[in-house]
């Protein structure tokens, strides 16, 4: 399918801003089957100057400052994207996949070959996800176990979180700690993501954090809502001598056509769509809005 | 238990195997020997007054160790001890190959971890000792640099092990300090020690600062012949402050904040008074990840956001390079010996501690069952707050660390506890052995690396410790490399002249200096004038019958009013405060914490403590005699705040004191800082301040109509505390009138303390600084000013003292001139400030975080 995104992000200042120097991650990156057709981004007041590099991580950061004063600042992405995923939906259940046990997996991270190397830095502590307790062990643990395998244990770690975990918009924040929302079971995609990974990292096996957005679709009969669309985040799994597979807590789906994919990175930290350094003396009001068209 | 044959080191003994006197089989090194023979002739009086030397120049020059949550406060002094640590340049020879290999090793390894990562790939080290180290900037990887090497500066702590040999215990690499302490250490010492210095054949140090100076202009984007260097600090604040100023002024490179620096077009800038000037070269000593509020600590004030961007845009090098930390990092030792294998396929020439990584499963058995005779650390936390020594832990800490370890092995390194030597000390007046650890320094200097021939010696605080450093308060040694035959004089004087012109001049004068510079000088005529008002209301006081109950006199009721007027600390004697109490009610008690309570702002105490802060935030301006002066305000201010006695007799003298000193600091000040360095800006403040405080003086004494006998005696006050009143009577000889006051106080055009004096000079002051300069219009703050000075010339004395009508209370003419007046003044203040010290917006975040990376 091909989509059509527009990721729009303002703030507002109650007070002027007389200059501001940003990072942008929104450009969103290739990958089987994702590829990118058509990209812009569009930024009042005009940047003074605009650059783009590929991250550590592989991810498009686009960095802009602006000099002029302004009391507001727009960001505007279109994003033409070709998603064609589905079709490795079947590869996940083919024993390649399904019979690599947690102890297999184990073994093979021991190695050296270069896809475990790259994927060896997903099982560390990150920003975010780091000292977490043994309440996210154990809750791993009830579906993790040696001779199990991964992707059945991955697959229902998912549906656990989405049963145990209500979806609480403005409950949590972007600081709120992994062991508060462990504790309180309320959250947002952010939040599930998280601790999906931190369950995946308590048990030795790498775990990274995507971001990207969900098309979601209106109720039968019901015309869709402009801006209804969102940012979305979901976590995947190394398989090791598979490959990385994604999940989806928040939906409890392993992640098909409508899932778009912008970056990805440890946790949250590494992939936030935008953010800066601002000098000013005012308080700002944030809106963003998402909305993704299939193409005709 | 071996003594010495020389006398003097009779008494010398020490219980450890492992002394610096003695070669293995005992005997006594023969330069040792030298030395103490030399300390002979002064005798234990003559090396004790020597060390009193020391401590009396450390204190004038003002050298000090900033210990966070100190209870002695901040600015502890250095300490520095008599007696030397010796080592030969046979031996040193040794060191100085190992030190430039392991820094070459370390720089190749930092161009590794951020490049192609080749040691991880070939599993010469673990990649958790890498990734899982918090000082790998993943925004860094890939950058390239200016300079050939990334390392370009790097320090290792040296102790000498039970095997006679001399160790690498840390690697400093993110921003090292102790250069500047060991160049004023070895300042100091050859000062005090002249014959011995020259005697011993001492190498010097200075042409490995030449070498530094060197790296830094060779370091400058498209290698310019006069870049421009800035040397970052965290502020006065930072526990190494002094030597980030000592080396500014050193070098002769400004001393800039985080805040006077700023990212525009892809270059970096320093906000001088004239505008923005591109840096090229930041010699920088705030940590790695407060570098760049942009990409690496979102809530970090210390450094520049887009800073980063720069670098990688090749327009400014830092010094060392932002993600060097990575580097600081004892999870490297265990693979130090195959990385040098691999890079150079040669062996390690210094040995290092005995390290074990818990990332592997054997070492970290080794070390879970030994845990109680290692030290352990993090990988990424060398600091003593996270040290565990296994020795001093109790059972439940050695379990709870035991635990720690095994969640997460691969973030724990243990090393070996071992006795390092000890050297002689001076303590009093005998000679004790105490552990030391040895700080060296080593730079790029081309293709190469070159190590200090000296360093940084410090010294443990008691004969039991072992733990060396200098927050634990031990003192320090100058280290002296010592050759067979006498040493020819350096280089030393001669290169300074070459460090770079463009950099000086008030064009260029960082702003935030500036702002320091101006306030310095609004603070201290602050300080001056309130000191000398409330000196006069105390000798007024000293009069009363009863100092806590209300006066009667409607002239001591005035005088009290603009005692709160003049400090700004209402309600004051002025109204009630909230809980209905009236400061009239007990004066004593009112004017006491006008002057003590340092809580409250505009009270003398606040006044002292903000003048003291902005100068000691410039103090790479100051010359050693402001210092000494300054420290006398300090300790004197200090010992009556911490005393007891709150009589009068005794106030008056520290009010005394006080003027007296500031009077000898102000004198000093002219003298000492030149009006390019911004002494233009400090005049601004002082004449400003002055101006207004006159102002509020004239406006709370003089405006209301009183009966004659009232109004007499506060024309004497105010006479009395403007120090005029000889003055007056020299200039007009009779009684005291309010015209004849008026014309003196604030009307004459010669008369230093008057105001229209002031302001004249004020104008001139103003007019020269850098944006005031252009032909056709002036700038606001000098409308105002020109404003102020028209309306006192054209003012007239009898208008101003007369009042509208017989019956009329408030001399209405006066009244309004003095009000338009201040607020011109205040408005010019206002113009300056956003002018020339625009530091009104807020570094924010677009998103509220701050975590720790």
């Amino acid at each position: 399918m091909i989509f059509n995104v527009t990721h729009t992000t303002k703030y507002e200042y109650n007070a002027p801003v007389s200059y501001c120097h940003n990072i942008a991650t929104l450009r969103p990156r290739e990958l089987p089957g994702q590829q990118l057709l058509d990209y812009s981004i569009k930024i009042s007041p005009q940047p003074a100057e605009l650059s783009e590099r590929v991250d550590f991580f592989g991810n498009y950061i686009t960095r802009f400052s602006i000099q002029t004063e302004h009391k507001l600042l727009k960001v505007r992405t279109d994003s033409k994207i070709l998603r064609d995923y589905s079709k490795y939906h079947e590869s996940f259940h083919s024993p390649a996949c399904k019979d690599v046990t947690l102890n297999g997996a184990r073994e093979v991270m021991k190695g050296m070959d270069p896809d475990v190397l790259e994927a060896k830095q997903y099982i560390l502590e990150s920003i975010f996800i780091k000292r977490t307790g043994e309440n996210i062990r154990n809750y791993a643990e009830l579906s993790f176990n040696e001779n199990r395998s991964v992707f059945d244990a991955s697959y229902e770690l998912m549906q656990r979180i989405y049963t145990d975990f209500q979806f609480v918009p403005g409950f949590t924040s972007i600081s709120t700690p992994i062991w508060e929302v462990m504790e309180e079971k309320k959250g947002v995609c952010q939040d599930f993501a998280q601790i999906a990974i931190a369950c995946v990292r308590s048990v030795g096996l790498p775990a990274r954090y995507v971001s990207g957005y969900i098309e979601t679709l209106p109720p039968e009969g019901e015309d869709k809502l402009v801006g209804a669309d969102a940012s979305h985040a979901w976590f995947s799994v190394f398989i090791a001598g598979f490959g990385w597979v994604d999940f989806d807590p928040t939906n409890n789906q392993i992640p098909s056509d409508q899932h778009l994919v912008v970056g990805w990175g440890r946790d949250y930290y590494d992939v936030p769509p935008l953010k800066g350094v601002v000098y000013g003396s005012g308080k700002s009001k944030l809106k963003v809005a998402v909305d993704i068209v299939p193409a005709v | 238990m071996p003594t010495t044959s020389t006398s003097w080191l009779n008494s010398y003994c020490t219980n450890y195997d492992n002394d610096e006197l003695y070669l293995p089989q005992r005997g006594l090194k023969p330069y040792w020997k030298k030395l103490f023979n030399g300390f002979e002739k002064l005798g234990a009086s003559g090396l004790m007054a020597r060390q009193k030397d020391i401590d009396w120049l450390l204190s004038e020059n003002g050298v000090t160790y900033n210990v966070y949550n100190d209870p002695k406060g901040m600015h502890r002094p250095w300490n520095l001890n008599l007696i030397p640590f010796l080592l030969h340049e046979k031996e040193w020879q040794t060191v100085e190959a190992g030190l430039k290999q392991r820094a070459e090793l370390l720089n190749l390894v930092m161009k590794d971890v951020y490049g192609d990562r080749n040691l991880i790939k070939n599993g010469i080290i673990p990649h958790e000792v890498i990734y899982g180290h918090r000082g790998f900037l993943r925004q860094c990887a890939g950058i390239t640099y200016n300079t050939d090497k990334h390392l370009s500066m790097y320090a290792a702590d040296l102790s000498r092990g039970t095997d006679g040999r001399l160790w690498v215990v840390n690697d400093r690499t993110e921003a090292p300090s102790g250069m500047g302490y060991a160049l004023e250490n070895r300042s100091t010492a050859s000062r005090i020690l002249p014959e011995m210095y020259s005697r011993m054949n001492v190498k010097r140090i200075s042409g490995f600062f030449y070498e530094l100076n060197q790296l830094l202009v060779d370091a400058s984007p498209g290698k310019k012949e006069n870049p421009n260097i800035v040397i970052l600090t965290p502020g006065s604040h930072n526990e190494t402050y002094f030597e980030h100023a000592y080396l500014a002024s050193f070098l002769g490179y400004p001393l800039v904040q985080g805040n006077d620096l700023v990212v525009r077009d892809g270059f970096l800038w320093m906000k001088s008074l004239q505008g923005l000037k591109q840096v090229d070269v930041v010699l920088r000593r705030v940590d790695d990840v407060y570098a760049d509020p942009l990409e690496l600590r979102e809530d970090s004030q210390l450094g520049v956001a887009g800073l980063l961007d720069v670098v990688r845009r090749k327009n400014v090098s830092v010094i060392n390079p932002v993600s060097s930390g990575v580097l600081e990092n004892p999870g490297l030792m265990p693979f130090m010996q195959a990385i040098a294998k691999y890079f150079l396929n040669e062996q390690l020439i210094l040995p290092q501690i005995a390290s074990w990584w818990c990332g592997q499963e054997r070492e970290k058995n080794y070390v879970l069952q030994n845990l109680s005779q290692l030290v352990v650390k993090r990988i990424d936390r060398t600091n003593r707050e996270s040290i565990h020594f296994g020795e001093f832990m109790s059972t439940l800490q050695l379990e709870n660390l035991r635990n720690e370890i095994q969640l997460r092995p691969y973030r724990f390194v243990a090393q070996e506890r071992i006795n390092f030597s000890t050297a002689p000390n001076l303590v009093k007046d005998t000679i004790e052995p105490r552990n030391l650890v040895t700080r060296a320094f080593c730079i790029a200097s081309g293709e190469n690396y070159s190590v200090m021939p000296g360093g940084l010696v410090r010294v443990a605080p008691d004969r039991k410790t072992i733990r060396v450093s200098n927050q634990r308060g031990g003192t320090s040694k100058d280290l002296w490399i010592l050759e067979d035959s006498p040493i020819k004089d350096d280089y030393s004087r001669v290169w300074q002249k070459r460090s770079n012109a463009s950099m000086s001049g008030l064009n260029d004068l960082p702003s935030l200096t500036a702002e320091n510079l101006y306030w310095a000088g609004r603070y201290v005529g602050r300080t001056l004038v309130n000191a000398r008002f409330i000196r006069m209301v105390m000798q007024q006081m000293a009069l009363m019958q009863n100092r806590e109950e209300a006066p009667d006199a409607v002239k001591l009721q005035v005088l009290f009013k603009a005692v709160t007027h003049l400090t700004d600390t209402y309600p004051g004697f002025v109204d009630k405060t909230k809980k209905g109490r009236r400061a009239m009610e007990n004066p004593y008690e009112e004017m006491l914490s006008v002057i003590l309570d340092k809580e409250r702002t505009g009270s003398l105490a606040h006044t002292i403590e903000m003048f003291s802060n902005a100068y000691y935030s410039i103090r790479n301006l100051w010359s050693s005699d402001m210092w000494r002066v300054f420290e006398n305000i300090q300790k004197l201010w200090y010992s009556f705040a911490e005393g007891q006695d709150r009589s009068i007799n005794r106030i008056l003298k520290v009010l005394n004191q006080l003027i007296t000193r500031l009077i000898a600091f102000m004198g000093l000040i002219e003298e000492s800082i030149m009006v390019q360095q911004g002494l233009l800006l400090y005049f601004i403040g002082l004449q400003l301040e002055q101006s207004m405080l006159t102002i509020t003086k004239c406006r709370s004494l003089l405006t209301i109509k009183y009966d004659e006998q009232v109004e007499y005696d506060l024309l004497e006050y105010l006479l009395k505390s403007h120090e005029s009143l000889n003055i007056y009577r020299y200039s007009y000889r009779s009684y005291i009138r309010l015209e004849h006051v008026l014309d003196l106080v604030m009307l004459d055009l010669e008369y230093p303390r008057s105001l229209t004096f002031m302001l004249n000079r004020l104008e001139k002051d103003i007019a020269r600084l850098p944006r005031s300069k252009s032909n056709n219009h002036v700038s606001a703050y000098q409308k105002y000013v020109f404003d102020a000075f028209s309306k006192l010339r054209l003012a007239e004395s009898s208008t101003l003292s007369g009042t509208t009508t017989d019956t009329d209370v408030v001399r209405e003419e006066l009244d309004s001139l003095l009000a338009k007046l201040s607020d011109l003044l205040y408005k010019t203040s206002q113009s300056i400030t956003s002018t020339y010290f625009n530091h009104t917006d807020k570094q924010k975040q677009l998103v509220i975080q701050s975590f720790p990376i």
